[in-house]
């Protein structure tokens, strides 16, 4: 039967074709993310995402690396008083293009990012990224000043997500070619970008090294390609990092931890996160206006069971708002310890010894959490039942503790400079834009807003220690913990750690 | 058919898509959470900041006015920027529809590919062990959820096996222009087998899912329509004319048979245009499906709108190419 045995041969032909390996890589670095870059124009943009993403094509005038801020596109950068910052731009900075980064550049991205209407009519969302920034100019051939409207100490670490766009090259090609075209001066430039499915980038030969005291050598990038892929399904994320086609897994979830820990191609790579977890419970209206019923919720708790057994250890307990690594963050707040029976004590004293029945509001990814939160305040009296919401609903009823019925939330905050500033005084200054516990005291306010303008570094810090410790005390929220940052990384990568900012820098990462 | 009858079909289409629009607007618009709120996220900002983003997405507008406004841009098919892409809704929708066209099709040809053949022979050894054995094998295929024949593949094949890629279209060191977007199409065109390969490859496992679990279906439709062709009396014209079983089976009796699987083949083509979320998450299939859950979390107006808009005339366009197709299959049917 010739025909059969033609088919058979086409069959098998096919399948060969079909599993045939592919060609060798080389060095391409693959990064998987769970969404993809919204735009590819380095000022018209908002999401964490497309930052890390444009942070390797475009460099800032500073990076924040391990928390620290060093020098980048700006040799150097002081603060001369506590409005005014000034920056000395490195002589040799080229764009992919080969054109020399100038002055010019560095103010006209500012300026885009800052004036209403600058992007052909458009403003851009990163203009309340640079806070009270007035004016941005030339003082030198090289020195650019900034003047802010009012001390604003996270500045410098705001610098560091503001990408420098070269002027001719995004004038020419206008707000639409700039979204998916670039000619930035960061370490990797635009091969392809593959909408939805990956970001190509290709080393810039020219690249003048970034911080020049990172170990190791500065220079160009090792990695001849680096490929950000999109991965939204994280299971697949994680079996795409064990099968060697990912060599950074980003937004690795707990569960895979203990799948990575058997593996011998990945391991976790882990940085302490910027955002504070805690339920929010509505100080403005019953059961939780009394500070004994907030107690007793801080005490039905078990926090060290719930890290370790649903966070795999992966959280640092906290006694207020501040992470332990945020500055200003005080090592010895008192703890609500594990304590049932002084729970129900507490709720006695506050005539209500046959306990209340409370709603916890949480967003779908936080559903688990919630639920055992939700069984250990019951077991203590406090009657728990979780509503889940989507985000976009949840965030605008929480807008006002005062008005609106809702007891708990389930939430977080997070503040990537690591300064009170970001988060301490949106969460609980007397209406402030994050205090969804319709928190309120004239004594920790008076305390925020002078450390807010307090120039001293030892006594602003001080400031934030009285604070936190107030809060502490009056514990407008259940607190409960800061979680880690979890990268699934391939045991053949060197020279990269994860941030606590969330940037995935790749400038100095290399594959063995 | 007549060209009177075409333009009546034609001529359906505007209220069918008018509906569509309204519906669709007052649904995104009237949904609680507010776009430029989840654009600004926790950062502080000014009154001015806010109100200045909230003119650029003409959201400062009233909802009847903002209705009007939308109405013209159905009429003249241009829905304006992206809130978050900040690009035109029409290029960041297109651009991602070449992926979720391949998919489908590869899909579809997966799914009749496995129902076809079980179908009919089914319906032959009607009665049988092959036809219970069939049967099984359909009610599995549609009880099997995609997220977990997905995963269970992408461990099985990718993750132990290695033989074919967990995510994505194609190997990052293939460069291949996009001219149709189809990347089986455009790796040919570049002349490169071993980027066809490749997507092939990359194909292979979401392709398999979803047509999985459409060929059962599938297939129980053309063994009932089979079992009911073989019944009828020109079959056994042909069987008697002594014709080879082989011939009355495929030439007579199946070709007969296929109408109403054509008919939910384009049901199914229909919506698997509109792509599939969870496929296309499992394997990072860069897909429409995917853009517009993440349009309607983000509160994306202009992208679901037009997106929804686009899929309900995809979905028109399809089912009327399949009453085109009864006649050719058919020559009794007349429209």
């Amino acid at each position: 039967m010739p025909i059969a045995r033609s088919l058979r041969r086409a069959a098998a032909a096919g399948l060969a074709l079909l599993l045939a390996l592919p060609p060798a890589t080389g060095q391409e670095l693959r990064v998987g993310l769970a969404a993809d870059a919204l735009t590819l124009d380095p000022h018209n943009f908002r999401d964490r995402v497309t930052q890390a993403v444009t942070l390797n094509i475009h460099d800032p005038l500073v990076m924040s690396i391990g928390g620290a801020i060093r020098p980048a596109i700006a040799e150097s950068f002081r603060q001369i008083d506590e409005r005014t910052y000034e920056a000395v731009i490195r002589e040799g900075v080229t764009f992919h293009s080969g054109a020399p980064l100038t002055i010019d550049d560095v103010i006209w991205s500012f300026e885009r990012m800052t004036r209403p209407g600058a992007i052909a009519g458009q403003t851009s969302p990163r203009g309340s990224l640079l806070g009270p920034l007035a004016s941005v100019e030339a003082v030198g051939p090289r020195s650019v000043r900034f003047t802010l409207s009012s001390p604003w100490p996270v500045f410098p670490a705001l610098l560091a997500v503001q990408p420098i766009g070269r002027r001719a090259f995004i004038e020419q090609v206008g707000p639409q070619g700039a979204a998916t075209q670039t000619d930035g001066a960061g370490p990797f430039r635009l091969r392809a970008w593959n909408r939805g499915d990956s970001i190509q980038l290709e080393r810039h030969p020219g690249y003048y090294g970034g911080p020049p005291d990172l170990p190791p050598a500065a220079g160009p990038a090792p990695v001849a390609r680096a490929t950000f892929r999109i991965v939204p399904e994280t299971a697949s994320r994680v079996a795409a990092l064990t099968a060697g086609e990912l060599e950074i897994a980003a937004d690795l979830p707990v569960q895979a931890v203990r799948q990575l820990a058997r593996n011998t191609r990945a391991r976790v790579a882990a940085v302490n996160g910027t955002r504070t977890v805690f339920v929010s419970l509505n100080n403005a209206r019953p059961p939780f206006n009394d500070l004994r019923v907030r107690q007793a919720a801080n005490h039905a708790l078990d926090r060290r069971l719930i890290l370790e057994r649903l966070l795999g250890g992966r959280a640092t307990p906290v006694n207020g708002v501040l992470s332990p690594e945020s500055f200003g963050a005080s090592p010895d707040l008192p703890e609500y310890r594990h304590d049932p029976a002084r729970a129900r004590a507490l709720l006695a004293e506050a005539g209500l010894a046959q306990g209340i029945d409370i709603t916890l509001d949480a967003t779908a990814s936080d559903r688990e959490t919630a639920e055992v939160l939700a069984q250990m305040l019951t077991a203590t009296g406090i009657r728990t039942r979780v509503q889940v919401w989507e985000g976009a609903v949840l965030t605008p009823l929480w807008r006002d503790a005062a008005r609106n019925d809702r007891q708990a939330l389930l939430t977080g905050w997070g503040s990537g400079a690591l300064d009170p500033v970001g988060i301490f005084v949106p969460t609980l200054r007397t209406r402030d834009r994050a205090n969804t516990a319709g928190y309120s005291n004239a004594e920790v306010d008076r305390l925020l807003d002078a450390a807010g303008i307090e120039p001293d570094r030892e006594r602003r810090a001080g400031l934030y220690r009285q604070a936190e410790a107030m809060v502490n005390r009056e514990a407008p929220w259940i607190f409960l913990w800061v979680p880690q940052d979890l990268y699934g990384v391939s045991t053949r990568l060197r020279d990269w750690a994860p941030e606590p900012s969330a940037m995935i820098y790749l400038h100095r990462a290399r594959i063995e | 058919m007549r060209l009177t009858t075409l333009l009546e079909r034609l001529l359906q289409l505007i209220p069918v898509l008018l509906g569509a629009a309204t519906v669709v607007f007052l649904m995104t618009e009237l949904t609680p959470g507010d776009p430029v709120e989840i654009m600004l996220g926790n950062e502080p900002h000014t009154p001015e900041q806010e109100a200045a983003l909230r003119r650029d997405m003409g959201l400062d507008l009233p909802l009847f006015r903002r209705y009007l406004h939308f109405l013209g841009n159905v009429a003249t098919a241009d829905f304006g920027l992206s809130f978050f892409h900040r690009r035109p809704v029409a290029e960041v929708l297109l651009e991602r529809l070449p992926a979720t066209i391949e998919l489908a099709l590869a899909a579809i040809i997966v799914a009749l590919a496995i129902a076809i053949p079980c179908g009919v022979l089914a319906a032959l050894r009607r009665g049988t062990a092959v036809d219970r054995a069939a049967s099984t094998i359909a009610v599995a295929g549609v009880a099997m959820p995609h997220f977990w024949l997905g995963l269970l593949l992408i461990m099985w094949l990718s993750v132990d096996l290695g033989w074919l890629p967990v995510a994505g279209r194609l190997g990052g060191e293939f460069d291949i222009p996009r001219v149709t977007g189809l990347l089986l199409v455009d790796t040919l065109l570049a002349g490169s087998p071993a980027a066809f390969g490749d997507a092939l490859r990359h194909l292979a496992l979401p392709a398999l899912t979803l047509g999985t679990g459409l060929s059962a279906l599938l297939m129980r439709v053309t063994r009932s329509s089979m079992v009911e062709v073989l019944r009828q009396d020109y079959v056994a014209f042909a069987r008697a004319k002594g014709l080879s079983p082989r011939r009355v089976v495929l030439r007579h009796a199946l070709r007969n048979a296929l109408v109403p699987v054509v008919t939910v083949t384009a049901i199914d083509i229909g919506s698997l245009l509109g792509g599939s979320v969870v496929t296309e998450a499992i394997f990072g299939w860069p897909g429409v499906a995917r853009l517009l859950v993440e349009g309607v979390a983000a509160r994306n107006y202009p992208l679901v709108q037009a997106g929804v808009l686009l899929f309900a005339a995809i979905y028109i366009a399809v089912n009327f190419l399949a009453d085109l197709l009864y006649t050719v299959l058919n020559p009794r049917i007349r429209l």
